[in-house]
């Protein structure tokens, strides 16, 4: 019987005569990533849990969790009882597609047409597409290439399957259901390729394999068979697009993959700018220029890049960073101009080199987040009537630092929730602690929000230093203490306040401390506690000082 | 008592009056039992315990209070929706009613588990009440406006209370609180704002705290209470703490003076409207006795009933349970005029009266009736009459209730949920930042495990180290939290009536299901009480054997009702003693099949026996066997002592019920009747405090003391322990046997009736449909597939005659008949089309009556039923159009015809219309006719699996029997074979699993059953050998075992030695060929470790197409 369905596209077929398309498909590309990231073993059996229909469901799994018996698709409690000592992690959909798209990127070292698979089998791509028409006899010819691919990849710890075939359609289902690892093929062997194949090959929903599979149609062979103007009205024209795309009689073009740039500004000079203040200067002029950009689209940058074109054909570029999403065009400059200090006429400070001048400079913005719109004037208002803070003040701060000194080399200290004052506070990046206000609640608020009218002492001995005190029982405040050999007579007194141990943590100790405030005859003020509640937890307690107030 | 400086200490009055109970679900870190005897241990002298917007504890507490001679004030703290929060304890009866009222109102209003109020609603409720205002940490100007408008409103009942809580401001605190309280004229009250009994518990307060704000304990920061001081203190410490505010604690004396109300007071009042009569409800509940008497005892009401009648209605008489049993018997008159089949059950099977107003079934001339353990004089106790009702009219009988006695008065009880071991643990796991897999570990440390802890060599064996700090605190907290509540959930059917308006007895809220309201109190508190509730359960079984009795006047014109099955049928014991048991009530699981042929029932009281032995208490006590070696003979009947002959007689020396182990405990260990029933209640519910092991002692040595041997005693005492999850009393055994009997007579009788009638109560019991459907074929029983032309929603008889004979047996294997000799009855089966999976019962209706003459294609199904494509997908995939002369493919691809299908997307519903009206009539004209398609013949495999995949069933053939020749070749014998084999024999077997059990009581011994076309083998899996197998042993649909044989008593095990999964060998059904095809598509020996497989490249995918294609096969049952 004549072919049905694989009628001939003639035109389109012999415009995409002679194109060849690499495959390739990475297995639990997601489990595989992750261990490459986390350093993780792969021999031993890790398992990918995300929630899904029914629960928490192992959507990707290496070799050695399937030899356990664990699957796709299970239930993760089903698979713990079955294989115990799988290791689970989250799935990070997001850093999958990222590192994909990263390793996209690496792939152009072999051709610049790469792209990520459109049409995983699953929920997420897991392969990437190489139009290698033309490439190939770089590295030694198809199968040199590919070779060269599955070597690297296995290097990297990415199981991978590759097919090289006229058209992406045949590719990817000769990657994903063929019978070797590595299929090439040429145009006349297409067909017979891909006959005996499943139809989950091509590239269609599971469901309609599943209603093709009932109505006996279970390969690509057996699709030939039927007359093409029923199996549309039944199964639409998907089936029919899909399966000429996999014989080549329907063209499918492939998308190389490029960074993203969000916006730019570009200034180009009749002369080489030479003299820093010029460079300063155009800088200043490029970053004023991108803040309608910024502004119109709502957003503020985070990253930008600075190409800098040389008149003798060198081009390097300058990257800086800021902590809050910033449109301020001084402020972006000046982040540069800090950078740009360092440049010179010869080879020297800072390693920059203006040379015979800089004919064209382009800033790139290439990464943004939103902002919130300010209310400029009344803003300006309330910073000349008092002295408020903004936090945006202090992002210029911690970025002119930061870009200097390098961001992890800025810290600050923050306000931590915990009733120990030894844990309250906490030392971060000075980047990460710089938000907007919300709620109206200043994150700088050092005050221990409203849980405490009588202040803590403004200074703390780095440790707690034990002293000789005279106190009433059980509970009572001290009368008179020994401190680094000095005698003071407490006058007056408040507390206690009871602060129990956090046990939760490791080392924590098991006595609860009583805090007292006091004052002695002389007006000094100190902070101590009693170590241990009296009888129930100890029969001696010690007393030790802490901090002095004033 | 005078309240001045100087008075010594333990003098002081002291009542700790604001008391948080882990019923503030997710606060309190205590239960109310353990604060009350703190609270008598510290020499408090009054506890009032008040949780969040609730009643929900403070029915244990007050028992536990009375128990502990304390006295007790109930009490609520009410927080309102800008969490103004006050505690409130009514003085009087109508208070604590009006109290009710306002938590009903705040309850209603929100939904199920929060309660909305508002200060006005307080002030609105507020007459006769205490209040007591517990300030914010820092009282701000909304609590300081509430407590104005509160002393203003009850000037007089409203007082300050104030804590200290050791924060560093504490003094200035105290202050500002007496000058608030001077300037309002409001009197301080002392108090510690109790949430836990002992310091110890501040880490499971911690840890409830993080569970209720979903944060590690590492983020919980001030969410955390500071110190531990929030416990009950004794009053000299309290006296200490508050010195200089001494007349703050005098005044919580006053307010306990004030306070008059006890739960006691909660006096139960029947509903009296029952009945319209004239009479009392005394006299009435007589004459219907007497009228019921004599209608059940033609020939005349024997003397002994007559005495025993007469002994019980004097005793309800002098108890006043008669409009109880009235409002019992008016909902079992409702259903008997429904014709909807109900049976009492449990102790209430104890009483004649019961027996003669029709509410249970056990002829009290048969069986020994104890109606002490119903209604007795010194327990105090409501009876308990649970009714059971065909589960699928069940609720035609709530709404009666609700239509006759209105919400106001009748609502259901509510099961407090609480946490059990692997709850707990994930819970703790998750607040101590315990990674997922480590807090799974954990959790599946439990696995068939439940209320109790964790031992140190559980946590080795699941590979984590016990002396792990985080491990080690996370076990310890966990095994604090199992048994705390954690939320209040509906009583399956327990249902509270009242003479008055409900919701002031009880505050009652909202259930998760629409139009269920639920009390906030649980049966045991209900019980506590003395309230009358009202079980209205489920039981699938009657609703099969209604439907039975339907079938049998239809299709053979015979009336049967319960009660006139003819008893006695020697056929039916017959039948029982072979184990041919599948379907019949109770004795259908496995463990009842193994016992009935060593059992041999002969009467009625051996069904009783039956179902009452394969039990936890017996099996835990060690029983069992003693009993049947003294039926078999094989052991003298002696009796341990004479006083336990009594006790004993019935059951051969052996104590098998609930309550001989009972009377056990009485008689020969000493215990007086009150004692005996808290040991009773010890076991159900307060486990978790240690009585249990005072009980043991003075049960063990009690027994020694008057002669017996200690290993008897020990056993008896396990058998209680284990009467401790699941009492079965003789009566309740007995309610059940008279199901078991007619169920098992109309199975023996009717099969065919009993088949159709049982696959239209789907789901219940123990098999699913297609064991049902192989039971009944395997009795010479036909079974017609379902056919659009021929079914309704419902699988019918239909007249074997009237069915052309071939389409009745063509292409079905030969099954075993054991009945098949003599045919006893007339019927064959029709499946219904509700056996097709995801078809509703609309449309079955549509198909069926729309049918007249019949359908004659798809298209004509099609057009004039006015289905959707999706839905005629349904029918062609379960191959129900046959009868038009389509197969399965050939229908599928006429219904794909239909249209609306267009581009394949998610959410294509099929609904799109294929053609215009306009166009309808032309359909028939060949308007849009096709080329013919050549499809290729589905093979029977593949017909046979999708039979799984569409009904669960399939009529065609077993799957494993095209897997036989292969089988065969390996030396795996079919199960028929094994009646051959001898006992100690080694074989081969393979086969569908169908249930995995592993019984608490089996010390982890898995049993599984296997089927293949001739038959089912029961498969032992030891410990040992599971741990080698564990994957093959839990995963596998078609396992295959090898093992050795043992027969007794005409039971066949087979003890596993090696397991196998072969359920990829099922993937070659779908293919259409057994084995290996050229191009690798279904290679059966590399699928187990198909990707990455060096040996083959071509497996990719293959492992979910596998899954997939097992998946169709019906999932075993597993119970553990």
């Amino acid at each position: 019987m004549e072919p049905a369905l694989a009628y001939s596209h003639a035109k389109k077929a012999g415009r995409q005569a002679g194109r060849r398309i690499l495959s390739i498909w990475l297995p639990d590309w997601p489990v595989y990533r992750l261990a490459r990231a986390c350093k993780l073993d792969v021999a031993k059996p890790l398992v990918l849990r995300a929630a899904r229909q029914g629960g928490e469901r192992i959507v990707a799994l290496n070799e050695a969790a399937r030899a356990l018996g664990a699957a796709r698709g299970q239930l993760l409690a089903d698979a713990q009882a079955v294989a115990p000592g799988l290791s689970v992690f989250g799935e990070d959909p997001d850093a999958d597609r990222l590192a994909l798209k990263r390793l996209a990127d690496w792939c152009e070292r072999y051709t610049p047409w790469t792209a990520l698979d459109p049409s995983p089998v699953y929920e997420e791509p897991d392969g990437l597409f190489f139009d290698i028409t033309g490439c190939a006899h770089l590295f030694g010819g198809e199968t040199g290439l590919v070779q060269d691919l599955m070597a690297r990849f296995a290097g990297f710890g990415f199981p991978a399957r590759i097919a090289i075939a006229p058209h992406p359609g045949a590719a990817w289902a000769l990657a994903r259901y063929g019978r070797r690892a590595i299929t090439l093929i040429g145009p006349d062997d297409v067909r017979s390729a891909l006959d005996p194949l499943p139809l989950m090959a091509l590239r269609i929903p599971l469901s309609m394999v599943d209603d093709l599979a009932r109505l006996g149609v279970k390969r690509l062979a057996d699709l030939h068979r039927i007359p093409r103007a029923p199996l549309v009205a039944r199964f639409g024209k998907f089936l029919a697009q899909r399966f000429d795309q996999a014989l080549g009689h329907d063209a499918e073009p492939i998308s190389p993959s490029a960074p993203e740039i969000i916006c730019r500004t570009r200034l180009q000079f009749a002369e080489g700018l030479v003299s820093l203040p010029d460079i300063e200067q155009a800088i200043r002029l490029l970053c004023d220029e991108m803040v309608p950009l910024l502004k119109g689209a709502g957003r503020g940058a985070r990253r930008l890049q600075l190409h800098c074109f040389r008149s003798d054909g060198v081009r390097f570029a300058i990257m800086v960073g800021t902590s809050v999403p910033s449109a301020d065009g001084a402020h972006l400059a000046a982040l540069f101009s800090d950078r740009v200090t360092g440049f010179s006429h010869n080879q020297g400070i800072g390693g920059l080199e203006i040379g015979h001048g800089i004919e064209t400079m382009v800033l790139h913005v290439m990464n943004a987040d939103m902002v919130q719109a300010h209310q400029e004037a009344l803003e300006e208002n309330a910073r000349k009537t008092r002295l408020k803070r903004r936090p945006a003040d202090l992002g210029f701060l911690v970025d002119r630092l930061g870009n200097r000194l390098g961001f992890e080399r800025v810290g600050r200290v923050c306000p931590r929730e915990s009733h120990l004052p030894e844990r309250a506070v906490v030392f971060i990046p000075a980047v990460a602690g710089i938000r907007p206000l919300e709620e109206g609640r200043d994150p700088h608020d050092w005050r221990v929000e409203e849980r405490q009218r009588v202040g803590r002492p403004l200074r703390m001995l780095p440790c707690a230093e034990p002293v000789d005190a005279i106190a009433e029982v059980p509970d009572g405040p001290p009368r008179r203490f020994r401190w680094r050999r000095v005698v003071y007579q407490v006058a007056f007194s408040e507390g206690p306040e009871r602060i129990s141990p956090e046990w939760w943590q490791a080392g924590a100790s098991v006595f609860a401390r009583d805090y007292y405030r006091v004052e002695d005859e002389e007006g000094r003020r100190f902070w101590l506690y009693r170590d241990g509640v009296l009888g129930r937890e100890t029969a001696c307690p010690q007393w030790y000082v802490h901090g002095v107030f004033g | 008592m005078v309240c001045a400086w100087g008075v010594r200490v333990s003098q002081i009055f002291s009542a700790e009056l604001a008391v948080t109970s882990n019923f503030s679900f997710l606060r309190g870190a205590s239960y109310g039992d353990e604060l009350v005897m703190t609270a008598k241990a510290l020499g408090i002298a009054a506890i009032g315990i008040a949780d969040r917007n609730t009643f929900a504890g403070i029915v244990r507490a007050h028992k536990a209070a009375k128990e502990n001679d304390l006295r007790f004030l109930p009490g609520v703290r009410l927080v309102t929706q800008d969490g103004f929060e006050v505690i409130a304890y009514p003085t009087d009866r109508p208070a604590y009613a009006r109290l009710c009222r306002l938590l009903t109102l705040g309850n209603r209003r929100a939904p199920k588990g929060s309660c909305y109020l508002t200060l006005e609603d307080i002030l609105a409720y507020g007459t006769g009440i205490c209040f007591v205002a517990m300030p914010p940490r820092v009282p701000g100007k909304l609590f300081t406006a509430g407590l104005a408008r509160l002393a203003q409103a009850f000037s007089g009942s409203v007082w300050l209370g104030m804590a200290r809580l050791y924060g560093a401001d504490d003094a200035r605190r105290l202050k500002a609180l007496s000058c608030l309280s001077d300037d309002l004229q409001v009197p301080l009250l002392a108090t510690n704002d109790v949430l836990y009994h002992e310091p110890e518990r501040r880490q499971l307060q911690d840890v409830v705290t993080c569970i209720r704000e979903h944060c590690t304990v590492k983020e919980a920061g001030f969410r955390l209470e500071a110190n531990a001081e929030r416990h009950l203190k004794p009053p000299a410490e309290m006296a200490r703490i508050f010195k200089g505010y001494e007349g703050a604690l005098c005044e919580t004396e006053r307010l306990v003076e004030r306070c008059h109300f006890s739960l006691d007071e909660l006096a139960y009042e029947y509903p009296d409207d029952v009945f319209d009569d004239q009479l009392a409800p005394q006299a009435l509940l007589e004459k219907l006795t007497y009228e019921g008497a004599a209608a059940k005892y033609v020939m005349g009401v024997p003397e002994k009933l007559q005495a025993t009648l007469a002994y019980e209605l004097k005793l309800i008489g002098e108890l006043s349970y008669a409009p109880y049993f009235l409002t019992v018997y008016d909902i079992v008159r409702f259903a008997n005029e429904k014709n909807i089949l109900c049976q009492g059950r449990g102790s209430a099977a104890n009483s004649a009266v019961c027996y003669c107003l029709g509410i249970t079934a056990v002829d009290p001339t048969e069986i020994d009736l104890l109606f002490e353990r119903f209604v007795s004089a010194e327990r105090n106790e409501p009876p308990d009459i649970d009714v059971d009702f065909e589960h699928e009219r069940r609720e035609e009988v709530i709404q009666y209730i609700y239509a006759k006695y209105g919400r106001d008065r009748a609502g259901l009880a509510a099961t407090v949920i609480t946490y059990r071991a692997r709850s707990a643990i994930r819970e703790v796991g998750k607040v101590m930042g315990l990674s997922e897999d480590v807090v799974g570990a954990m959790a599946k440390m439990t696995w068939g495990w439940s209320s109790t802890g964790v031992s140190p060599k559980r946590v080795r064996e699941a590979g984590l180290d016990p002396d792990d700090r985080l491990v080690a605190i996370s076990l310890t907290v966990a095994s604090e939290l199992i048994g705390f509540p954690r939320h209040l959930s509906q009583h399956v059917g327990g249902f509270v009536i009242t003479r008055g308006a409900l919701e002031e007895v009880v505050p009652i809220q909202n259930a998760a299901m629409d139009d269920r309201t639920i009390v906030e109190w649980d049966k045991d508190d209900l019980d506590t009480l003395g309230i009358l509730k009202i079980d209205v359960l489920a039981l699938g079984m009657l609703s099969c054997i209604r439907r039975a009795f339907d079938f049998l006047e239809e299709s053979y014109g015979i009336r049967h009702g319960l009660r006139t099955i003819p008893q006695g049928n020697a056929a039916v014991y017959d039948m029982l003693c072979e184990a041919d048991s599948v379907g019949v009530f109770q004795v259908e699981s496995r463990a009842q099949m193994s016992m009935l042929p060593r059992l041999r029932p002969r009467t009625f009281y051996d069904l009783v026996v039956e179902v009452a032995i394969v039990r936890p208490g017996p099996i835990q006590g060690d029983m069992v066997h003693p009993y049947l070696r003294r039926r078999n003979g094989e052991e003298a009947v002696d009796y341990p002592s004479e006083e336990l002959r009594q006790v004993l007689s019935k059951t051969m020396g052996v104590p098998l019920f609930q309550e001989q182990a009972m009377k056990i405990s009485i008689v020969a260990a000493g215990f007086t009747p009150p004692e005996a029933d808290g040991l009773r209640r010890a076991m159900a519910t307060f486990r978790r405090n240690g009585t249990i092991y005072d009980f043991e002692h003075k049960f063990i040595n009690g027994m020694i003391e008057r002669g017996y041997e200690p290993d008897f005693a020990a056993r008896c005492f396990k058998q209680i322990e284990g009467f401790g999850d699941y009492g079965f009393p003789e009566s309740h055994a007995a309610s059940f046997a008279l199901l078991v009997y007619v169920s098992a007579w109309l199975k023996c009788h009717y099969p065919d009736v009993f088949c159709a009638a049982i696959l239209n109560s789907q789901p219940m019991g123990f098999y699913a449909p297609a064991q049902l459907v192989r039971d009944a074929r395997e009795h010479g029983v036909d079974v017609l597939p379902a056919d659009i032309n021929h079914s309704d929603w419902e699988a019918k008889l239909e007249f074997v005659n009237a069915v052309s004979g071939s389409e009745a047996s063509a292409g079905f294997p030969s099954y075993r008949k054991r009945w098949g000799s003599k045919p006893r009855h007339r019927c064959a089966v029709r499946l219904g089309l509700r056996q097709i999976k995801g078809l509703r019962a609309e449309a079955g209706g549509v198909i069926a009556d729309r049918r007249l003459a019949g359908y004659d294609s798809v298209r004509d199904l099609w057009l004039r039923t006015g289905l959707s494509p999706r839905v005629i997908e349904l029918l062609a995939n379960a191959d129900a159009f046959r009868s038009v002369g389509l197969d399965r493919r050939d229908a599928l691809w006429g219904v794909r015809g239909l249209g609306g299908w267009g581009q394949h997307k998610k959410g294509q519903n099929g609904k799109m219309p294929a053609t215009l009206p306009l166009f309808a009539h032309l359909e028939n004209a060949g308007f849009q006719s096709e080329p013919d398609v050549y499809l290729p013949p589905m093979p029977l495999g593949e017909h046979v699996v999708n039979d799984y995949a569409t009904m669960r069933l399939s009529l065609k053939a077993h799957p494993v029997s095209f897997l036989r020749t292969s089988l065969q070749a390996r030396r795996v014998i079919t199960h028929a074979m094994l009646d051959e084999m001898k006992d100690g024999a080694w074989v081969s077997l393979a086969g569908l699993v169908l249930v995995r059990q592993r019984p608490g009581t089996a010390s982890g011994v898995i049993f599984a059953t296997l089927e293949d076309e001739t038959g089912i083998a029961n498969i032992i899996v030891w410990p040992k050998i599971f741990e080698r197998y564990r994957k093959i042993v839990l995963q596998s649909r078609l396992l295959a075992v090898r093992g050795r044989v043992q027969k007794a008593d005409g039971v066949i095990h087979i003890v596993a030695d090696w397991l196998d999964d072969w359920t990829h060998e099922l993937t070659s059904l779908t293919d259409g060929r057994v084995g290996m095809d050229e191009h690798g598509l279904a290679p059966s020996d590399g699928v187990k470790n198909p990707v990455g497989d060096p040996r083959e490249d071509g497996l990719r995918k293959l492992y979910e197409r596998q899954l997939r294609a097992a998946r169709l096969m019906p999932k075993s049952r597993d119970f553990h």
